[in-house]
């Protein structure tokens, strides 16, 4: 279901109407074979149409007749036929980076298709983008004896290559930057990897800040670190003897025996 | 103390797959492994730390060395999920290179394919 | 800077970034400390047990449901059949005199 709408963006054909047309017409039970959307094709396979008095064909006519009418009087949306072209891009103003997004994938379609879709997306959530950058391949290979140790001299190489992209945002909203990496996760594609690094930036007064968010956490902390560290009077430094014979060691001995 | 290695094995089996007595043995060892490792951490610091009185670090030495064999982590072995065997296990796929070579061929490991350069 | 001046800089230091201030380098065996635990991984390497058909029909069968288990049915199949041909499994010795003399009609 996919494989269709990869090809033709990365094909990048400048063709808006052509393929939809005939995407419909593959779906009419007369002409099924109609694969790829060619525009000459789809002049071949409409004219026997026209010329074979078969009521179904005729009403197979009339369908793409009026498929061809409404093609060349009405204009898909714009986003639908962004989506033919390149993606389109927002200019970053500083260029300071804010989020790594690597893909990874063992295929080249799948990671280039949801690169693709990823920077589309960023394009919509006002995200300047840089990339997809193709980082060096990861190669792992194994060398395995056919079979026995006897005919070690027979053997069998296998590999995996793993083919990485790098999206990178600069100077993003944060909260939008979010909002992207969820998408992503929600849309995540079949056998594609996603790895994000996030930065965050801080004013300057960054310690103002935390000194006067520590008490809070200090607040909501106190019951977890309230069993955590040495005792105040340091009473069980000075005895370990107790801790070897009498402690939780000795209760977990027992328990287990 | 009994020295039973049974205390590690639970009432019942929680493996799924391929099960082998020997997998289930060294799988028994890794929850014990798994269970006692902080004791033996402890025991270690104690044993290692030369600020302590020797006596303490002794007594340490004792209760370590007279800890279950199935605490120790080296007696865990890495064996194949798919067929137990303990020769030639492949740590990324978990995996016998002959096992590995089967489910290669079949298409099972995904991104893995027949090389040649 | 002197030495002393020295050592109280490193003394804060390790104090402020909650680090073990030890100038005479004994050996306090900290390195224990710091290893993290790698019991869960180690544990984590066999597939844990997930649910199989026995478990479904284990929980559906006291609610009055049928299943039905083809791969069961087959083998049970298979039995009745080798039983007819009277290739079955030949049957339990329970006492030490019946094992007796299964072994002297040999």
């Amino acid at each position: 279901m996919f494989s269709n709408p990869t090809r033709s963006l990365l094909g990048a054909g400048r063709r808006l109407r052509v393929p939809l047309s005939a995407r419909w017409q593959s779906t009419t039970p007369v002409q099924p074979s109609a694969p790829s959307p060619s525009p000459a094709q789809e002049t071949k396979t409409t004219s026997p149409a026209e010329s074979v008095p078969i009521p179904e064909a005729n009403a197979a006519k009339s369908t793409s007749e009026r498929m061809g009418a409404l093609d060349n009087n009405a204009r898909l949306p714009r986003s639908v036929q962004a989506v033919y072209l390149r993606p389109l891009r927002r200019k970053a103003e500083h260029g300071l980076p804010v989020c790594d997004l690597q893909l990874r994938s063992y295929s080249v379609e799948n990671v280039e298709f949801f690169a693709d879709f990823a920077i589309r997306a960023a394009y919509y959530l006002n995200l300047p983008v840089s990339g997809p950058v193709p980082l060096p391949r990861i190669v792992e290979r194994w060398t395995v004896p056919r079979s026995n140790f006897v005919h070690k001299k027979s053997q069998e190489n296998f590999e995996r290559i793993t083919l990485r992209r790098l999206i990178q945002i600069k100077d993003g909203n944060p909260q939008s930057v979010q909002a992207w990496l969820a998408f992503l996760r929600k849309h995540a594609f079949y056998g594609v990897g996603m790895k994000a690094n996030v930065w965050e930036h801080e004013s300057l007064d960054v310690g103002k800040a935390m000194d006067q968010s520590a008490t809070e956490i200090q607040k909501t902390l106190e019951p977890h670190l309230a069993q955590f560290g040495q005792r105040e009077d340091n009473s069980a430094g000075n005895n370990m003897f107790d801790v070897l014979d009498s402690d939780r060691f000795a209760e977990r001995k027992s328990a287990r025996a | 103390m009994s020295k039973m290695a049974s205390m590690f094995r639970p009432k019942k089996l929680d493996l799924s797959g391929f099960v082998n007595t020997r997998l289930i043995r060294d799988h028994n060892k890794r929850n014990a492994v798994e269970q006692t490792e902080p004791e033996r951490q402890a025991l270690r610091y104690l044993i290692r730390n030369t600020s302590l009185p020797q006596r303490v670090r002794a007594q340490a030495q004792l209760q370590l060395s007279q800890m279950h064999a199935y605490t120790r982590p080296t007696q865990i072995k890495n064996r194949c999920v798919a067929s137990g065997t303990a020769r030639a296990v492949f740590r990324d796929f978990r995996i016998n290179r002959f096992q590995f070579r089967m489910q290669a061929l079949a298409g099972e490991l995904p991104g893995v394919k027949k090389a040649s350069w | 800077m002197s030495q002393p001046r020295i050592l109280e800089l490193v003394k804060t230091q390790c104090r402020i970034f909650s680090l073990n201030f030890n100038p005479q380098r004994l050996r306090l065996g900290n390195k224990i400390l710091r290893q993290r635990l790698r019991g869960p991984a180690l544990a984590a390497w066999y597939p844990k047990k997930d649910v199989s058909f026995r478990d479904l029909q284990n929980t559906y069968k006291p609610l009055g449901l049928t299943t039905f288990d083809e791969a069961e049915d087959d083998r049970e199949e298979a039995i009745q059949i080798a039983k007819l041909r009277g290739k079955g499994r030949p049957k339990k010795k329970r006492t030490a005199a019946e094992s007796k003399s299964a072994k002297k009609k040999k």
